[in-house]
């Protein structure tokens, strides 16, 4: 969009300074990016390295690649069950925000009910109180429901999630009144109308959420550390963070690093453009 | 709060248009809605409401892990502030704010206009930059742990290219926070780039050509155009920043363990220690209330500077 309204180059290369800026801009861009992708280079080399490169120059002139490390990481710590358990987090947690969040974000914008204002309102004010602070008392409820060191108690506080909701209810109101208005003529349920308008229609939004949903449950720390006491139900960001203050060595931790961010990785990879257009557009964060 | 102010909140009071609803389709109406929120009002009564006013309670209490309570009233925060661990946290927590802003805030800046100038490759950088945001902070602590590290370090190996160090940037008092700082801006100026070029590029080109016609050097384009006009979104990014600074706890949980001594020991960090080490329920609670006060005071400040923007 901004493209077609950039001034043409000549229009600067007129200026002795435009003229500067025109090398300087991609040469710090090139800089910066470097940078940037420095510390996601030394992770792939020290994982890849053997066992004696761990060193800066070192680690950097491959003198052979073994998959060494990755071998032992999975054979000497529970990497494999903090992966499953990582994956279960993430997406239980994607599939039942995105069903809760569109209901409740279709009954906030299309329905009227007693309390409707109310209920929207306090949904938001809680987004100013920080998780931290009430990071006591859900661990206390959780626990009174004696669901520590499960997946009940991983999960579900975290599906309370009222960004999903706010954001679910500004797609749906979006979508036009005759719509449901026709469909109820036709003698439409109120399922049938939430499963076959609502959700095609909302489709895009659903998906955007549902990659950041993702994203933040597999990049969560605070929560899961918390809650899964025992080895087998941390998640792979505790287990990488118990890793590294054992004594393991560094390229066993960055081969475990590796693969905790494959996923993150992939859907980058996938939907980049995707991602940065939404954020751009609704300041979507988690 | 962390959504962009460009939100319309109204649209959904809107009435349904044309037809009146009778007064039984409006109870079917309202039926059917109470139970398409049902399932989530449940969670978020359950997880959000009962936890916030249980904050309040709690910290009025001494609740210790095997459930035995008694009401101590405002004991615990008496105790808050007479502790030198409160103080000494406190203190942690707003020198990283102090130091983890600006940096971060002049990172996205600096690359979104850049980013904004380009002519060539603009998607590319965009994707590079925002790379590092799509990965968890402990990744980040990770890797940046081991380029910090004093033997084996990438750090410390380019400085003995030209000679200098080697310097255990974890290891000293007047390092640990700027060097965690760097790691966590690392990890997160994509975001915040991401809303900033999206402001920049909102601003109309003529307006700069035109200073530039009138003979604006590229400082006072910047200073009397970009700037004013990107003052919102500046701020909108300034406040999740600090908020988000506020909450410090990941990095240095990972990196130091809040050392050394202390020097990188954050009010979360107090917090998470005081109820999960220490399991003293009451006055960790006290704790995260004094974090949701400063939040709060921040945002509030928020809507104080966006209120005389009108």
């Amino acid at each position: 969009m901004a493209t077609t309204t950039r001034r043409p180059p000549a229009a600067r290369a007129g200026r002795r300074l435009g003229g500067a800026a025109r090398l300087t801009t991609p040469a710090l861009l090139a800089l910066t990016a470097i940078v940037t992708i420095a510390p996601f280079a030394a992770m792939v080399f020290i994982a890849f390295a053997p066992a004696s490169g761990q060193t800066f120059p070192d680690a950097f002139i491959p003198t052979h690649v073994t998959l060494e490390n990755f071998r032992n990481v999975l054979s000497n710590s529970d990497i494999t069950r903090w992966t499953i358990n990582s994956l279960i987090y993430s997406l239980a947690s994607v599939l039942l925000i995105l069903l809760f969040a569109s209901m409740a974000g279709y009954a906030f914008a299309k329905k009227r009910f007693p309390g409707r204002e109310v209920m929207f309102w306090s949904f938001l004010a809680t987004l100013m109180v920080p998780f931290q602070a009430t990071l006591i008392p859900t661990y206390i409820l959780v626990s009174k429901l004696g669901w520590v060191d499960g997946y009940w108690g991983l999960i579900v506080p975290t599906l309370a999630n009222s960004q999903a909701v706010f954001l679910m209810r500004q797609f749906i109101a979006q979508l036009p009144d005759e719509l449901f208005e026709a469909a109820e003529i036709d003698g439409a349920s109120e399922w049938r109308m939430y499963t076959t308008i609502v959700l095609p229609l909302v489709r895009p939004a659903l998906a955007t959420l549902g990659v950041f949903v993702f994203l933040w449950h597999w990049n969560d720390f605070l929560w899961p550390l918390v809650i899964g006491q025992s080895g087998e139900m941390q998640t792979l960001t505790v287990g990488l963070a118990t890793l590294q203050s054992e004594n393991v060595p560094v390229n066993q931790v960055m081969a475990g690093a590796a693969i905790t961010v494959l996923p993150s990785l992939l859907v980058f990879g996938l939907l980049q453009r995707y991602l940065t257009d939404s954020i751009a557009a609704t300041g979507i964060k988690g | 709060m962390t959504l962009s102010t460009r939100s319309r909140p109204s649209a959904a009071r809107r009435p349904r248009a044309g037809t009146a609803p009778t007064t039984g389709r409006r109870s079917r109406q309202a039926r059917v809605g109470l139970l398409f929120v049902a399932p989530m009002l449940v969670l978020f009564t359950l997880f959000r409401l009962v936890p916030t006013a249980g904050a309040f309670l709690l910290s009025l209490t001494d609740y210790k892990l095997s459930g035995e309570w008694s009401f101590v009233g405002a004991d615990n925060y008496t105790r808050l502030a007479h502790e030198d661990l409160f103080r000494e946290s406190l203190l942690v927590t707003l020198t990283y704010v102090v130091v983890f802003v600006p940096m971060t805030v002049l990172l996205s800046l600096g690359t979104a206009m850049l980013l904004d100038r380009v002519v060539w490759g603009r998607g590319f950088f965009r994707g590079v930059f925002f790379l590092p945001y799509v990965t968890s902070i402990v990744l980040a602590a990770v890797i940046w742990k081991w380029i910090y590290d004093a033997e084996d370090g990438l750090l410390n190996g380019l400085l003995h290219l030209v000679h200098v160090g080697p310097f255990d940037f974890l290891g000293h008092s007047g390092s640990v926070l700027p060097s965690i700082a760097v790691t966590s801006a690392w990890k997160g100026f994509g975001y915040s780039m991401l809303i900033l070029l999206a402001g920049l590029q909102s601003i109309p080109r003529s307006l700069d050509e035109a200073a530039m016609m009138d003979g604006a050097n590229a400082w006072q384009r910047f200073r009397h155009i970009t700037l004013p006009l990107l003052r919102p979104v500046l701020f909108f990014v300034l406040v999740i920043e600090t908020i988000q600074a506020f909450q410090v706890f990941d990095a240095m949980y990972v990196m130091t363990g809040g050392g050394p001594v202390r020097s990188s020991y954050s009010l979360v960090y107090l917090l998470y220690d005081t109820g999960f080490k220490y399991f003293d329920f009451g006055y960790a609670s006290a704790i995260g209330l004094t974090l949701f006060a400063v939040v709060l005071a921040v945002s509030l400040v928020q809507r104080r500077f966006v209120g005389r923007e009108d």
